[in-house]
């Protein structure tokens, strides 16, 4: 296994663990589906990718967009969380406030296909379906983005996000207030009868699952260079859940482990596929259709057969109690 | 303490609720009694206001609450239980409890951030709180079992000792001995008795009426959304319009 390979392995295992703590939050802990998801990632990473870029007409023009401001690390990555926790904010006030959880979830996957569908007919927003391209990574004008050195910079700086992205969802899940969420989670209506404001936790953790999503993407776009509305479509979404269902709801560790049995794993062990089975050749699309019955099938099976994942949500028990059978 | 008046509460043109007064006293037990559908729960939800009035006004120790919801109420301590189990599932006996203390530190994002040092004290104190009422019902054992798994009448004393943790001006209680075994029916009420002796006001809708008998100062019968009586239990046995309505049998 060569550098690149695994550098950038550990780089898209830091997002999606990114992606999948946030998620958790939101979804294991809260409760609150959201099949936007993904929009949110989105957002960071065309932020990051526009407050790192130079100015569209730098470049002779062959991509359009706004913005261009060409500033340094880590602007462009606090802005890109920045505005995922903003678009939370007007996202969570429509979808959160009035509606049903069923209704939530339908309402959201609705959002996500409308903002796809916008980014990629409204060119000079962000240059449609072409996306932006030549994304400049942090420190990539002082170290050559094409050496070793700068992939390992990228993992040294991925990794410090994971880390504190990690403590947040701890200090949030083990604290009383994440024994709040919980208890909206299982029964909105009792919770409020207690003195809970359900708005108001959905829309903390959902502005808190913004902030952290954005940056996943902050941090992806800067590794890949690239955004495009191909990339992010609502499917990807599902996959970021099945990670959760899989690694257990309402579990960090089982967040994480989902990102890298999942995401990271499944996708990584379809390369092993050979490109030719006893002489037949199977057709292009097989391999990734496949690749998506397998993530449907795995959450059924999941469902079906063990939904608390792998790695179910911890059992509080409290020093000085009796003891546990 | 608490006083409401006209109450109405309609759903598309069905009158659940249809004009109904009612003062609570403070330190008495009112029963709410009445025949299936006669409004007594949807008021009770009325009044707790986890469901708006379609009209009148509501007036908890002086001030006109008829427009707060319902978490709002239940931080003025006024509190409610529900007629189906309510508990939260997924938690165990003890973190029901303490989802319900108030003025907790650690319950907001800012103290979450600020880690457990933060708020560590505010959550012994409330753990030996919720350890006492756990103790006081007899449920001392199960502290760690998750809800879900306890039984009809344990889900009852779950959610009386959760209002209980709010440290209730007014409680109010939804059907509390329904579906509960008659050995826990005898604990609740002995509960609510102490609970009665220690001062606290609680509005009650009840269907057992020995229970009613035995706990109420006060009792207000509905039927169709209205009241149509209020006294004693004696006092209403004596009120033929009412035998007929509902207390035959």
């Amino acid at each position: 296994m060569n550098t690149y390979y695994a550098t950038t392995l550990v780089v898209y295992a830091g997002v999606d663990i990114i992606a999948c703590l946030a998620l958790n939050l939101q979804f294991g802990v809260s409760g609150i589906v959201n099949f936007s998801f993904i929009v949110f990632q989105s957002v960071g990473a065309y932020t990051a990718a526009v407050l790192s870029m130079p100015p569209d007409t730098a470049n002779g023009g062959y991509q359009i967009y706004v913005g261009g401001f060409q500033l340094p690390f880590p602007i462009p990555w606090i802005g890109g969380a920045l505005a995922g926790g903003l678009l939370a904010i007007p996202v969570g006030l429509v979808v959160l406030r009035k509606l049903r959880s069923d209704y939530q979830a339908i309402s959201l996957l609705v959002l996500s296909v409308i903002v796809n569908s916008v980014i990629t007919n409204a060119r000079p927003f962000l240059n449609g379906a072409a996306g932006i391209a030549q994304v400049p990574g942090p420190f990539s004008d002082q170290v050559d983005p094409l050496t070793q050195s700068y992939q390992l910079l990228y993992v040294g700086l991925t990794v410090p996000c994971v880390l504190l992205v990690w403590l947040v969802a701890s200090r949030i899940v083990n604290s009383p207030f994440g024994r709040s969420l919980r208890a909206m989670r299982e029964h909105e209506l009792a919770a409020s009868a207690l003195g809970k404001n359900p708005v108001q936790l959905k829309m903390t953790i959902f502005i808190v699952g913004g902030v952290i999503g954005g940056l996943s993407g902050a941090i992806l776009v800067g590794y890949i260079a690239v955004w495009a509305p191909s990339e992010w479509l609502y499917p990807e979404t599902i996959i970021l859940f099945a990670a959760v269902i899989v690694g257990g709801r309402g579990n960090n560790l089982g967040a994480i482990l989902g990102a890298l049995l999942v995401p990271v794993g499944f996708f990584e062990a379809t390369r092993l596929i050979p490109p030719t089975i006893g002489g037949w050749v199977p057709p292009p699309n097989l391999i990734p259709a496949m690749e998506w019955v397998a993530i449907g099938l795995l959450i059924i099976g999941f469902l079906w057969f063990r939904p608390e994942g792998v790695r179910p949500e911890a059992r509080r028990v409290f020093e000085g109690g009796p003891d546990l059978e | 303490m608490l006083v409401a008046t006209d109450i109405h509460r309609h759903f598309e043109g069905m009158r659940a609720v249809d004009g109904v007064s009612l003062e609570v006293r403070p330190g008495k037990i009112t029963g709410l009694i009445g025949p299936n559908g006669a409004g007594k729960s949807t008021f009770l939800a009325v009044l707790a206001g986890t469901l708006p009035a379609t009209s009148g006004t509501i007036v908890f120790d002086g001030e006109d609450i008829t427009r707060l919801p319902a978490y709002m109420r239940a931080r003025r301590r006024l509190v409610r239980t529900f007629q189906l189990p309510s508990e939260f599932a997924r938690l165990t006996v003890l973190e029901n409890l303490l989802v319900a203390a108030p003025k907790h530190r650690g319950d907001s994002l800012f103290g979450a951030l600020m880690g457990k040092r933060y708020w560590i004290d505010d959550e012994r104190r409330l753990v030996g709180e919720a350890r006492a009422l756990l103790k006081q019902f007899g449920m001392s054992a199960k502290e760690s079992d998750y809800a879900g798994t306890m039984s009809g009448g344990q889900k009852r004393l779950i959610e009386i000792m959760r209002a209980l943790m709010l440290h209730p001006r007014l409680l109010l209680l939804d059907e509390p001995m329904s579906g509960v075994h008659p050995k826990i029916v005898e604990e609740i009420q002995h509960y609510l008795e102490d609970l009665r002796a220690e001062g606290l006001t609680i509005l009650m809708v009840e269907h057992e009426l020995h229970m009613v008998d035995r706990l109420c100062d006060t009792v207000v019968v509905m039927a169709q959304g209205k009241v149509i009586g209020s006294g004693t239990m004696s006092s209403l046995r004596r009120q033929p319009e009412i035998v007929d309505a509902y207390l035959v049998g």
